[in-house]
């Protein structure tokens, strides 16, 4: 029994860390303050990337759609020209028809 | 077109200040169910200005496109062709006369042929002097066209558009004379 309580007593007895310990600890709050910065650091420039190549897209297709209706307009407003141009012509040739007759 | 001109430019002198433009009737939709062709062409400011700046400035046909969009509100279209004859009736074509009536619209050339069927009409009004809207009514016995421009219009600038994007070559007066004999006077 005394036997068991000596082993126990030197089992809960405090003991003084080793002397690299300290260091220790120190270097792997370090490295992993380090690893942490170099996460974030990382995900930032994807996360900027990300938004850069979302932006770009978006105005891309911003520009094709623009561009697509412009030159639908344009077309529009050609026939809208042509349609009248080709009326006035075809009016004026038969007054002109006339006016000779 | 000279002749067409100088009624415009008679008409403006004289003309009265003050319009409204010319609004097509919803009963004209109606028609494009029976009709075999339609082109319907609405094009209000935002849209001229859209096409607008799909002009070149360098080439020279687009230049002249632009040079006359610059001055428009808006330009609507409306051509029906049928496949028969009576397709439509007088009674959709009114509402648009109605509205094409002094002092704000002259009607400037009117044609009438009793042989082929067809009238057609050209109504201006003016802005401050200027033709401020063209209109456009020609009606055939199986086609039915109403063209109503708005905005400030330069007769010369539109026939100057003849021969380009497909556009038939606006004839003048002297070109015409001299197709029929030389004589150009």
């Amino acid at each position: 029994m005394e036997d068991f309580e000596r082993q126990l007593r030197n089992a809960l007895a405090p003991k003084e860390p080793p002397p690299s310990f300290e260091a220790n600890v120190f270097a792997a709050i370090a490295a992993q303050r380090y690893a942490r910065r170099v996460f974030w650091r990382w995900a930032a420039a994807i996360a900027a990337m990300i938004l850069l190549a979302t932006g770009l897209g978006v105005r891309h297709q911003r520009e094709v759609r623009e561009r697509a209706s412009g030159e639908a307009a344009k077309a529009r407003l050609q026939l809208a020209l042509k349609i009248t141009v080709t009326q006035l012509s075809r009016i004026q040739q038969t007054v002109q028809t006339s006016t000779e007759e | 077109m000279i002749a067409i001109k100088t009624a415009l430019i008679a008409w403006i002198a004289l003309a009265p200040l003050g319009a409204q433009s010319l609004k097509l009737p919803a009963s004209l939709d109606r028609l494009a169910a029976k009709a075999s062709e339609v082109v319907d062409v609405t094009m209000d400011a935002n849209l001229l200005q859209l096409a607008g700046r799909f002009l070149s400035d360098k080439d020279a046909d687009d230049a002249k496109v632009k040079k006359l969009v610059d001055g428009l509100k808006g330009i609507y279209v409306r051509s029906f062709e049928f496949e028969k004859a009576g397709e439509y009736l007088d009674s959709d074509v009114e509402p648009i006369r109605a509205q094409l009536q002094a002092p704000a619209w002259s009607r400037i050339v009117g044609v009438r042929s009793v042989k082929s069927g067809e009238n057609s009409e050209v109504y201006i009004k003016t802005e401050n002097k200027k033709i401020g809207g063209l209109a456009i009514l020609v009606t055939e016995p199986k086609q039915l066209t109403i063209v109503s421009i708005e905005g400030t219009i330069d007769p010369d600038q539109l026939s100057e558009l003849g021969g380009h994007f497909g556009i038939p070559k606006v004839e003048s007066d002297s070109q015409h004379k001299n197709s029929k004999g030389g004589k150009d006077e």
